[in-house]
């Protein structure tokens, strides 16, 4: 097929459909009932966290496309609005789905282990309801700001994200109007509320809650003391209150916005939940004021924003329903506690792959770093770090005990703002030099290079990861990291911190490849030298796991390969436009997405290069934001056994039957068919051979027998 | 710890740069970094004869963080020169007064000789490489941003030097001037260089056969190492690859170079013209590959530091060039080769034999050769005002190698030779040099002179000489049949000047024929 032929729109998914595609696979492992009860809570938390994001990021500059009058259609042809009715049908789906799981199996499911969730508080037996009202009294009341509206007092501001009560009242003494009055479900107090009675009975094992907004619905009366309450429902907006424009966009809308600003509806309501069975009037009154379209009003079958789940997950006595299969991080065998990184790394490259494997080392290089005498320097980008995090506290002492520390601290990260602004301001306050960002890139590589003076010189190590520095994370999410004193890659180090202190990109570069400078052209290169050997005659293939891939230039690179047959598999977590099947490709192509106990979140490149075989890692994925808009680096892996080690991350994650979900040609994701192939969960497998492979040196350090040192170093 | 770690810093004319190495004896040089920022300091000289101020503040603030990474590497020793836009500025010495006091980094100002004996040193530090181009004929094209400066080799040893006012910020500045799209600084740049290429040929380059061209610049060199060098090994490229890339400058549009080529936009005006000059000297010369080893002023500042230091050596004898320069500057204004030969042994007899009371060195004796060899150049324009005419002519003629002050004081030691000497230190000619360099000149122009007074006849009588030292007297031993009353007659003004410099009379005697 000519190129053109793959040009066609027809042959791309959009981002966002594709995204809710996800949404819907963290969704399943909701629904699957091999999954822990309690962890199936998580999942459905996920995904309503997810969707509200989700909202306020991709919805909302969907939305300033519109006023904006901007019509460009996106790789898959559809103009925005086009893809907001498009997925104005596949969010109510979603929804409605989310909370099909929510009623028919975890609230059942729930009650049948010990835990009863009551939905209404009408459910209250007189004694739960005694132990509510006085709850209420004490805890909530005093915190609450009822606000009723008429003509004097205009409609109050309805705060982004909040759960709220809205009412209809009518005074007591007489037939007056019905007023609107509203009150917010105040955050700083749990959702959920727990109710502790001696249960009648007998059964001693049921816990009961009930959520706080039913406590003040059942109360609700008390706030409103002339008035008669003649309905009350919960209802919760979601704004488009996003002052920031997303990087995601292309920078002919930013200008169109610009010159468009007035027009802008600044926090304009993209979203309405309501519970189902909500008042007519009240609902017309919400939809008056708040100027909501029809199309962006939800109708709740249950309690409004799941993410309380999260907080149920919580509750103590239900770790028998919690994931236990999944062994927590394991000690590094190379990196035995206390020993000397450095020492280790000048023996050998190594490879991490967290969070099956500790991210202890990380921490400790760069602790080690700060206090030892030879170290002169110390660099690093963070992206995002954790709330106390030791790596922060290890810089800052590196900077006390004189050593230069440079740190570029990426304020842009989303979210994550006001938390960076706090520890960046530490650091320097210590002596560090802070770089905050660069202007109009995001800084999204993960490296850190130490400076150390040795006996025969400067040597350099460095780190190159492809998940961020916070030791949080990553105890959950998948990601690699290379520790490395080559000196090839100690000199590309050296030349990225200067060039993120705004020095001139270096002459050249030995093995980096950076974004958004030369690793679009990089992967597109590796990309058409598969389809060249291909085309040769030569075996082409490429296995890649990343996150997302939206970016038309490697789509259609892929197709390209794929047509000249290139065997490209992917493993691709979340978004994915290319579609598989295509005329010409067939199966040379196969996506499959694996959505598991961990957030999948490293990034793995293989390029059979004519027998010769290239690995690689990155930060970055297949998107446009990440190869034309963010700072992002490519490492490659040159030793054998590192190489082994990718390699069978990336075979396993082949194998997965348990955790893969497999995209169809019709553009839908199927869990895997298991027909021949046994149970293969790859995450479980990985914790299982990081926990081997920890016993074993363990074995080997505890061993009784000495075992002479062959070699001397 | 034998490894020494050492800055050296390049103020030039569009760029700051600054290199860290580890120098020593054992691993040689190691380039452990190197920064570079963007600066145009070029156009504002060039065009308004100083920095702005903003300028100056930016320098100021770029070396102040220069100075930071030179702390953060614990570098023990630094070299910072600058180049032509801190040469032609007027104000040069308040300048780099300025700059020292404001980031503490001291600047020497480099003469363009000297900057391009850098870059050649950095060039024959390549080792082999290098040893092998310069065995068939090469030329060395040094493009900067003020001026190029072309070289020539003659088997393995540079022979001339002579420098254009066509650097690449230069000749942008005059198509600016004009107004013209980069559509036409193909044809532009051609016509500005031929008229100079044209003279060069006749004058310098005449029937020399040049196979290779040695290209150190910095955006060739980018070019090379990113783009052309696919499949070359090295950093050679052939014509072929030349008249490809001028053909795809011509077919795209600056954008989509850049993107091609890896190279900010603004850059690419300055690519262009140094391509063109680049291929329309290849071309006038009929050169067939250039060689683009990608080095740096600053690695030569680094080479310079580590041979002074003794901790590396180079496989090229530079001083063998100097004085293959000077030597084809002699042949050009016809002088006399046996004369220069007698003269030179005679006076580096003597040289050597004073060691103990000159106490001078042997960059020194290196001067006192150029002198010898230089010593009539000016009788070709006049046999009258021969002293005024060779200093005149020293004075005009780059020899690379020599700093400023080094060709100075050789023109002096040619002019008073001829001349008598001028004591003037308030007032007279040599008043503006440093005490150092004015003893020199006296110290070597009566060695020169006695020298000269030996061959007064130009017979070559005083071949064979020996010269001990005793006590306050220099015995000159001839050892020759030939009658000698003249030079004996007019030694006596000489030795007076000899003996005042050095407080040592010579003694003219004439060994007995047994």
């Amino acid at each position: 097929m000519s190129k053109a032929g793959y040009e066609n729109p027809e042959n791309y998914s959009n981002r966002e459909l594709s995204w809710l595609l996800f949404n819907k696979r963290v969704l399943s492992e909701a629904r699957d009932k091999n999954n822990p009860l309690f962890e199936r809570l998580k999942f459905l938390s996920i995904t309503a966290s997810n969707l509200d994001e989700f909202f306020m990021v991709r919805v909302a500059s969907l939305k300033d496309m519109v006023n904006a009058g901007y019509t460009k259609p996106d790789i898959a042809g559809m103009t925005p609005t086009e893809q907001l009715l498009a997925l104005n049908e596949a969010t109510h789906d979603l929804v409605d789905k989310q909370y099909l799981v929510y009623n028919r199996s975890i609230i059942p499911q729930l009650k049948t282990n010990g835990l009863r969730v009551v939905a209404h508080h009408e459910d209250l037996t007189e004694k739960e309801a005694a132990y509510v009202d006085e709850y209420y009294e004490e805890n909530v009341y005093p915190v609450l700001t009822p606000m009723a509206v008429d003509s004097s007092r205009p409609f109050p501001l309805i705060r982004n994200k909040t759960l709220n009560i809205g009412a209809l009242v009518r005074k007591k003494d007489g037939k007056g109007e019905l007023e609107f009055a509203t009150v917010q479900v105040p955050s700083v107090l749990s959702r959920i509320v727990e109710i502790h009675t001696k249960n009648p009975s007998g059964n001693t094992q049921e816990k009961a809650v009930i959520l706080l907004e039913e406590v003040i619905e059942r109360n609700i009366h008390k706030l409103f003391l002339n008035y008669d309450i003649v309905c009350a429902h919960p209802f919760r907006i979601m704004r488009n209150a996003d002052l920031s424009i997303e990087e995601d966009e292309a920078e002919d809308l930013l200008k169109e916005i610009e010159k468009q600003l007035k027009k802008r509806q600044w926090g304009q309501a993209i979203r309405l939940e309501v519970e189902e069975g909500i008042d007519k009037k009240l609902l017309k009154i919400l939809v008056e004021d708040l100027h909501v379209r029809q199309e962006d009003i939800y109708r709740i079958d249950g309690p409004l924003d799941l993410t309380f789940l999260m907080k149920m997950y919580g509750l103590p006595g239900f770790d028998h329903l919690k994931e236990k299969a999944y062994a927590g991080p394991q000690p590094v065998p190379e990196l035995p506690a206390d020993c000397n990184i450095f020492e280790q790394i000048r023996k050998e490259d190594l490879l991490l792959f967290h969070p099956y494997e500790s991210f202890g080392p990380v921490v400790e290089f760069i602790r080690q770093a700060a206090g030892d005498p030879d170290v002169l320097a110390i660099k690093q980008t963070l992206y995002r770090v954790s709330g106390n995090s030791p790596i922060i506290a290890a810089l800052a002492q590196a900077a006390e005990n004189g050593k230069q520390v440079s740190v570029l601290v990426e304020l842009k990260a989303r979210f994550d703002e006001e938390n960076n602004i706090v520890w960046a301001k530490k650091l320097e306050k210590a002596g560090c030099h802070v770089i905050y960002g660069l202007v109009g890139l995001k800084t999204h590589s993960k490296i850190t290079l130490v400076v150390r003076r040795e006996e025969d010189g400067i040597r350099r190590y460095v780190h190159l990861g492809t998940g961020n520095y916070n030791d949080a994370t990553a105890k959950l999410y998948t990601d690699v990291g290379l520790f490395t004193c080559a000196s090839y890659i100690g000199e590309d180090a050296t030349a990225v911190f200067n060039m993120l202190s705004g020095y001139s990109e270096p002459l050249s570069w030995n093995k980096l490849s950076l974004a958004p400078l030369w690793l679009k052209d990089r992967f597109l290169f590796l990309i058409g030298r598969e389809k060249e050997n291909a085309l040769a005659g030569k075996e082409g293939h490429i296995i890649a796991k990343i996150n997302s891939l939206c970016d038309k230039d490697v789509i259609e690179a892929l197709y390209e390969a794929g047509a000249a047959g290139v065997k490209i598999e992917l493993i691709i977590r979340g978004i994915c436009c290319l579609k598989t099947g295509l005329p010409g490709i067939g199966e040379n192509i196969t996506v499959r997405s694996i959505v598991g106990n961990f957030l999948e979140h490293s990034r793995i490149f293989y390029f059979e290069n004519g027998g010769k075989p290239e690995y690689y890692c990155a930060s970055a994925d297949w998107m446009p934001r990440n190869l034309e808009r963010r700072v992002e680096i490519m490492f490659p892996i040159d030793r054998p056994e590192l190489q082994k080690k990718l390699m069978t991350i990336l075979q396993m994650q082949l194998r997965d039957t348990v955790k893969a979900h497999i995209l169809t040609p019709s553009g839908a994701y199927e869990k895997v068919d298991k027909r021949g192939k046994g149970y293969f969960n790859s995450q479980l497998e990985f914790c299982n051979m990081a926990v081997q492979a920890a016993k074993k040196q363990e074995l080997l350090v505890n061993s009784r027998v000495f075992i002479p040192e062959m070699h001397h170093e | 710890m034998s490894v020494k770690t050492f800055a050296a810093i390049d103020i030039g004319s569009y760029e700051l740069a600054m290199k860290i190495f580890e120098v020593s004896k054992v691993r040689g040089m190691r380039e452990i970094d190197h920064v570079r920022h963007g600066i145009d300091m070029g156009t504002e000289t060039y065009t308004k004869g100083k920095l702005s101020h903003e300028r100056v503040g930016e320098l100021c603030r770029v070396l102040r963080e220069f100075a930071d990474i030179m702390k953060s590497y614990q570098v023990e020793d630094y070299v910072a020169y600058g180049t032509s836009a801190i040469r032609e500025s007027e104000n040069r010495s308040i300048l780099l007064n300025q700059i020292a006091l404001r980031t503490g980094i001291q600047i020497n100002v480099l003469s363009n000789s000297e900057q391009r004996f850098l870059d050649y040193k950095s060039i024959a530090f390549q080792g082999e490489g290098f040893l092998k181009i310069i065995e068939s004929g090469t030329a060395i094209l040094d493009i900067g941003g003020g001026s190029i400066q072309i070289s020539l080799f003659d088997n393995d040893t540079l022979v001339s030097t002579q420098n254009m006012k066509l650097g690449v910020l230069r000749i942008q500045e005059h198509l600016n001037q004009l107004g013209v799209s980069i559509r036409h600084y193909d044809r532009l740049v051609e016509e500005m260089l031929a008229p100079q290429m044209n003279v060069y040929k006749k004058l310098y380059l005449k029937d020399r056969q040049i196979k290779s061209i040695i290209i150190v610049d910095d955006y060739i060199s980018t070019l090379v190492k990113h783009k052309m060098n696919d499949g070359v090994a090295n950093g050679f490229v052939d014509k072929k690859k030349m008249e490809y890339f001028l053909e795809i400058c011509h077919t795209k549009t600056l954008t989509e170079l850049a993107k091609a080529l890896d190279t900010p936009e603004e850059n690419m005006p300055h690519l262009f013209i140094a391509l063109k000059l680049v291929k329309s000297i290849m071309d006038d010369m009929g050169a067939e590959q250039l060689w683009v080893p990608g080095v740096t002023l600053c690695d030569g500042i680094a080479y310079e530091y580590a041979e002074k230091n003794k901790i590396i050596t180079s496989t090229h004898d530079f001083e063998k060039d100097i004085v293959a320069c000077a030597q084809n500057i002699s042949k050009r204004y016809r002088g006399s080769k046996k004369r220069s030969e007698t003269l030179e042994k005679i006076a580096l007899t003597i040289f050597d034999s004073m060691k103990k009371v000159h106490g001078l060195g042997r960059r020194e004796r290196l001067l006192l050769q150029i002198s010898t060899i230089l010593h009539d150049c000016g009788k070709y324009i006049s046999m009258v005002n021969l002293g005024e005419c060779s200093y005149s002519i020293i004075m005009a003629t780059e020899i690379i190698g020599l700093s400023h002050m080094e060709r100075e004081i050789v023109a002096n030691v040619v002019k008073y030779n001829h001349l008598e000497f001028d004591y003037d230190e308030e007032s007279g000619s040599l008043s503006t040099l440093d005490e150092d360099s004015y003893l020199k000149i006296a110290k070597l122009t009566a060695i020169l002179r006695m020298a000269n007074g030996l061959d007064r006849t130009h017979k070559q009588k005083f071949r064979n000489v020996k010269i001990a030292l005793k006590e306050d007297e220099l015995f000159i031993t001839v050892d020759t049949e030939a009658d000698i009353t003249l030079e004996k007659g007019l030694f006596g003004a000489r030795a007076d000047f000899f003996q005042e410099v050095y407080h040592v009379r010579p003694v003219i005697r004439k060994k007995r024929i047994p």
